[in-house]
C-alpha cells in the first residue's frame, strides 16, 4: 500500500480527504438511476432527488451519507490511526457505489442509466466512486501509521471502575455485533427469493460492514477490544453466547435464517475442528469433509431410521458419542501414514482417503451409507416428546421451527472454541505449534512427533463426527454428496480465509463462505468460478488470513501490522509465554 | 483369458493417457516441488480446444480427413492448454514463489476450480457432457483375440514416443541441462547463468503441450467430454508420478501404465466391480505413500517438508 501513498503529497492528504467526505456526502443525496429499473426502484429511493425528501434516505445511500459525515468528522479531529481510518471509509464507499453503480448499469442496461438519459441525470455513482477514491487517496497520504495502541486502564480507573467500564464496553459492543450479523442477515430480504434486488444489497451492506469495522480497527478499537476480552475471557463468553442465543429474537428469527444458521454453525464448528489439524499442526488435510460424513452416516444408522439397515434406535446422545469415537479412531488411522509421508505427500494421503469414502458411500458400501439413495427420514433429535425441528414458545415469544437445533448447534460452537482454545494453550498445541513451524526442531526440542501429530488427526476427525451426528438429524438425511472433495476446499478454504490458527478467524470464515451463497442465488451459476478466482487472489493478498493468529502474522508478514521487525516480537511472544505458563496452571 | 488380455489392453490405453499428463506433473514437482493440482485441468482445457478447433474453425469438407483435421485439432489443443498453463504459472503459482509451502497448493485448488467453471460457464454447452468426434481412423485393430480402437493404439505410441523425447530433451540438450540444474539448487543455477524463471515456464510449457495431446486424443477415444474430466484423470496422473518416483520421467510414464491396468483390471476383478476400480487407484496410492514413498524409480528420500 505504500505504493499508494506515494501518488499523493502528504500536505494534500486532508484537503483531499475533506473533498473525498463531501463528494460522498454529496452522492448520497444525487439520484443513482435515471429510471425505476424493471422490478421497481432499486433499492425504494434510487431515485430520490434529495431535495424532494431531504431525511428519507435508506439503505446504503444512508451508509454512505453516514461514511461522508464520518469522514469529515475524522478530518479534521485530531486522532491517531486517522490515515487508516480514512482510507478504510474509503474504501467502504468505494465499495458500496462500486456495487450498486455495476448492478444498475447492468440491470439498466448501460452507462445511460448512472449518467444522464431521457433529460434525468444520476451522477449519484460515480460522485460516490469518486469520492471513495479521494478519500482512500487522502488517507494514505494523511500517512499509513502504527495502529494506535490503547491504554489498558482508560482514564487511569482502577479496581472496579476499571472492570465496570470493561464490561460495559463489551456488553455494547457485542450488542452491536448481534445487531450486525442480524442486519447482515436480514439485508436485501429475510428469504433471499422475495427482493430481485437481495444480491446487491447484501453485498453493498457488507461493504459497509467491512469498512466500519476496518475503520474500528485502524483507530486501534478492535485491537484494544481484543485485550479486554481476553482479560475478562468468562464474561465476554458469557456475553457471546447470550447475543449468539438472542439472535433468534431479531428480525433474523425467521425459520429460514435459523435453518441457515445451523447449518453454518455446524460448518464453523467443523472448520475450527480442522483448525486443529491445518491451522495448529500444520497438516494439510484434503479430505477432511469425509469425518464428518462418517460421523453423519454412523448417527444414521443408529437413529433408527427405516431406511437404514441395522434397524438400531439409539438416543441421540449415545450415538452422537458412538460416532465421535468411531470417527476417532478412523481418524487416527488416517492420520497414521503421518509418521512417514510430510508435506504435500500426507496432503494427498487424505485427498485418497475422501475420495474413497466418497466413493464407497455413493456404492452403499455394507449397506450402510444407502448409497444413491442416502439414508432419509432420520427422526429429529428430542427431548421427551418435544422434536428439535418444532417452533417453540419462549420468554412470551414465539419462536420458528429450527431454532432449538440453532441453540444445540450454539452450544456444540461454544463446547469446541473451549476444546480449541484450551488446546492451544496446552502443552500439545504448543508442540503442534512447534512442529508446524519446524518437524525436525520440534523432534530435536524432545516432542514425540508422531503421537502429536496422530492426535492431531484424532481430536480433528473427533470434533468432525461430533458436528457431523448433529447434521445428520438436523437434515434429516445422509446423502454421501454432502461430503464430497469441493466440501473439503471450501472447508479448508474458509480455514485460511480467517486466518489459520485463529477461532474467530474460522468462525467469520465459515459464515462468509456458506452465507455468500444463501445470499448470492443469482450470481449461483458463477458462484464456483468466483471461488476459485477468490482462492487464487487471498493467498496473493493476504495469505495470513482475515483474522491471524499473531504468531501466524508475523510469520507471514515478516513483520507485524505495526511494522515492528519480526525479531522484536519474536521475543516479546517469548516473554508473553513464559509469564503465560505458571498463570495458566497446570499448562 | 479373452478378457484379461482385453482389460490389460484397455488399462494400457489408460495408462498411455495417464502418463503423457504424469509427465507434465513430474517435472513441474521435480523443479518447484508444487503438487500442480491444476493440470488435470490443463488436459481438460486442452480437449475443450481441439473440441472447438473442430466445431468452429474446421470447414465441413475437411472435418473427415483425419491428415487434416487431426494435426489442427492437436495444435489448437496444445495452444490452448500452454496459454492456460503460463498464465496460471505467471499470474497464480510465480508471485507465490517464496511463500509458505501450503500456499500455491491451495492456489492451485483454486485455478483448479476456477478452470473447470469458466469452461463449464462459457463454452457452448459445457453444462452438459460433449460428444467429441473421432477424427481419427475409425476402425478396430485385431491383434490375436484383442481388440483395441485405431485411436487407442495411437494413444499409446504417442505416449511413449513423447515420453522418450522428453526424456532425452532434458538429459542431452542445453536447456534440459539448465533444467536438472535448477531442479537441484535454484540458486547455484542463477549463479550459473541459468535464468530460473525461463526454465520454469518452459517447464510448464513441456508439460501443458503433452497434457493437450493427451486430452485431445483422448476424447478421441473416448468420444466424450465432461468439464470434470480433467480432475480425476488428474488425480491418476499424479498418483501415477508418485508411484512413478517423483521426478523421474520414466518412472512417471511407467507408474501410468501401473495406474491404468489397476484400475482396468481392479474393476474387472476385485470385489465390488468397476464401481470400485477408482477405489483401488487410491489405495495402490495410499500403499505406495506409506510404504515407498520414494516411489518405484525416485532417488531415496530427502528431507520432504
Amino acid at each position: 500500500m505504500s505504493r499508494l501513498s506515494s501518488l499523493v503529497p502528504a500536505a494534500l492528504g486532508r484537503p483531499l480527504s475533506a473533498v473525498g467526505s463531501v463528494l460522498l456526502l454529496v452522492a448520497a443525496m444525487l439520484p443513482w438511476a435515471t429510471f425505476l429499473l424493471n422490478d421497481g426502484a432499486y433499492p425504494d429511493k434510487a431515485t430520490l432527488q434529495f431535495f424532494d425528501a431531504p431525511f428519507a434516505l435508506t439503505g446504503y445511500r444512508w451508509h454512505v451519507l453516514l461514511f461522508g459525515v464520518a469522514a469529515l468528522v475524522i478530518t479534521f479531529v485530531p486522532l491517531p490511526g486517522k490515515g487508516r481510518a480514512l482510507r478504510a471509509l474509503g474504501f467502504g464507499g468505494l465499495a458500496i457505489s462500486v456495487i450498486s453503480a455495476g448492478f444498475i448499469l447492468s440491470e439498466g442496461g448501460g452507462l445511460g442509466a448512472i449518467t444522464a438519459a431521457d433529460g434525468a441525470t444520476a451522477f449519484g455513482s460515480i460522485v460516490g466512486i469518486l469520492g471513495g477514491v479521494a478519500l482512500v487517496l487522502g488517507g494514505s497520504a494523511i500517512g499509513i501509521g502504527d495502529i494506535p495502541h490503547w491504554p489498558d486502564s482508560p482514564f487511569g480507573l482502577t479496581g472496579w471502575a476499571q472492570r465496570l467500564l470493561a464490561w460495559a464496553v463489551l456488553i455494547v459492543s457485542f450488542v452491536a455485533l448481534l445487531w450486525l450479523v442480524s442486519e447482515t442477515l436480514t439485508a436485501g430480504g429475510t428469504s433471499g427469493v422475495s427482493n430481485p434486488y437481495a444480491g446487491p444489497i447484501f453485498l453493498a451492506f457488507l461493504g459497509m460492514a467491512v469498512g466500519v469495522l476496518a475503520a474500528l480497527h485502524g483507530i486501534g478499537f478492535t485491537r484494544w477490544l481484543t485485550s479486554l476480552s481476553e482479560r475478562h475471557r468468562a464474561f465476554s463468553i458469557i456475553v457471546l453466547v447470550l447475543c449468539a442465543a438472542a439472535l433468534p429474537f431479531t428480525d433474523a428469527g425467521t425459520q429460514y435464517w435459523m435453518t441457515v444458521a445451523g447449518t453454518i454453525g455446524i460448518y464453523a464448528a467443523t472448520a475450527i475442528g480442522l483448525n486443529v489439524v491445518v491451522g495448529l499442526a500444520g497438516l494439510l488435510d484434503l479430505g477432511y469433509v469425509a469425518f464428518m460424513g462418517i460421523g453423519a452416516f454412523v448417527a444414521a444408522n443408529l437413529s433408527g431410521s427405516a431406511a437404514s439397515k441395522l434397524g438400531i434406535t439409539l438416543p441421540f446422545p449415545i450415538a452422537a458419542v458412538i460416532a465421535a469415537v468411531i470417527v476417532g479412531i478412523i481418524g487416527a488411522i488416517v492420520g497414521s501414514p503421518t509418521l512417514r509421508v510430510r508435506g504435500d505427500y500426507l496432503a494427498i494421503v487424505t485427498l485418497a482417503f475422501g475420495e474413497i469414502f466418497s466413493k464407497s458411500a455413493q456404492n452403499n458400501i455394507g449397506d450402510l451409507t444407502g448409497g444413491a439413495n442416502a439414508i432419509s427420514n432420520i427422526p429429529p433429535i428430542a427431548v421427551g416428546d418435544l422434536g428439535f425441528n418444532e417452533p417453540i414458545t419462549l420468554l412470551g415469544t414465539k419462536l420458528p421451527p429450527g431454532v432449538l437445533y440453532y441453540f444445540l448447534i450454539t452450544l456444540l460452537v461454544g463446547l469446541v472454541m473451549a476444546v480449541f482454545a484450551n488446546l492451544k494453550n496446552s502443552r500439545m498445541g504448543r508442540a503442534w505449534i512447534a512442529i508446524r513451524e519446524d518437524e525436525d526442531v520440534a523432534r530435536a526440542m524432545g516432542i514425540k512427533t508422531g503421537q502429536a501429530k496422530i492426535l492431531a488427526f484424532l481430536v480433528g476427525a473427533t470434533l468432525a463426527g461430533l458436528a457431523g451426528a448433529v447434521f445428520a438429524h438436523k437434515l434429516g438425511t445422509a446423502s454421501y454428496d454432502a461430503y464430497s472433495f469441493l466440501q473439503s476446499v471450501t472447508l479448508l478454504a474458509a480455514v485460511i480465509l480467517g486466518g489459520m490458527g485463529s477461532i474467530p478467524g474460522a468462525v467469520l470464515g465459515a459464515s462468509l463462505l456458506f452465507v455468500l451463497p444463501e445470499k448470492l442465488r443469482e450470481f449461483d451459476n458463477y458462484r464456483l468460478l468466483f471461488f476459485g478466482l477468490a482462492l487464487i487472489l487471498i493467498m496473493r493478498f493476504r495469505p495470513q488470513g482475515m483474522v491471524p493468529d499473531r504468531i501466524r502474522r508475523a510469520e507471514f508478514a515478516g513483520e507485524t501490522a505495526e511494522g515492528k521487525p519480526i525479531e522484536e516480537v519474536q521475543e516479546q511472544l517469548v516473554v508473553e509465554h513464559e509469564l503465560d505458563v505458571p498463570k495458566g496452571g497446570k499448562a | 483369458m479373452t478378457t484379461l488380455l482385453q482389460q490389460i489392453a484397455n488399462g494400457l490405453v489408460l495408462g498411455a493417457t495417464i502418463g503423457l499428463i504424469a509427465v507434465g506433473y513430474t517435472m513441474v514437482y521435480g523443479i518447484i516441488q508444487l503438487i500442480n493440482f491444476a493440470h488435470g485441468e490443463v488436459f481438460m482445457v486442452g480437449a475443450f480446444g481441439g473440441l472447438a478447433v473442430w466445431r468452429f474453425v474446421l470447414p465441413e469438407g475437411m472435418k473427415e480427413d483425419w491428415y487434416v483435421a487431426l494435426p489442427l485439432m492437436l495444435v489448437g489443443g496444445v495452444v490452448v492448454s500452454v496459454t492456460i498453463a503460463m498464465l496460471m504459472e505467471r499470474f497464480a503459482y510465480r508471485p507465490l514463489r517464496n511463500a509458505p509451502r501450503l500456499a500455491p497448493l491451495i492456489t492451485a485448488l483454486g485455478v483448479s476450480i476456477a478452470l473447470q467453471e469458466a469452461v463449464r460457464i462459457w463454452f457452448p454447452d459445457a453444462d452438459r457432457s460433449q460428444s467429441f468426434p473421432r477424427v481419427f481412423i475409425n476402425t478396430q485393430v485385431k491383434i490375436g483375440p484383442v481388440e483395441i480402437p485405431a485411436t487407442g493404439l495411437l494413444l499409446i505410441a504417442t505416449a511413449i514416443l513423447l515420453g522418450l523425447l522428453v526424456q532425452l530433451y532434458v538429459n542431452k540438450t542445453r536447456m534440459g541441462r539448465a533444467m536438472r540444474a535448477t531442479s537441484q539448487d535454484r540458486d547455484t543455477a542463477r549463479l550459473m547463468g541459468v535464468n530460473p524463471d525461463r526454465v520454469i515456464v518452459l517447464t510448464f510449457v513441456i508439460g501443458a503441450a503433452l497434457a493437450g495431446i493427451a486430452g485431445v486424443m483422448y476424447g478421441m477415444h473416448v468420444q466424450t467430454l465432461g468439464v470434470r474430466a480433467g480432475f480425476q484423470t488428474g488425480i491418476f496422473a499424479f498418483t501415477a508420478a508418485v508411484l512413478g518416483g517423483i521426478g523421474s520421467l520414466p518412472g512417471a510414464v511407467i507408474g501410468a501404465f501401473i495406474i491404468g491396468l489397476v484400475e482396468r483390471l481392479g474393476g474387472q476383478y476385485l470385489p465390488g466391480g468397476t464401481a470400485y476400480a477408482y477405489v483401488w487407484v487410491f489405495v495402490v496410492l495410499i500403499l505406495v505413500l506409506v510404504f515407498r514413498p520414494q516411489g518405484l524409480f525416485g532417488e531415496s528420500e530427502k528431507v520432504r517438508a
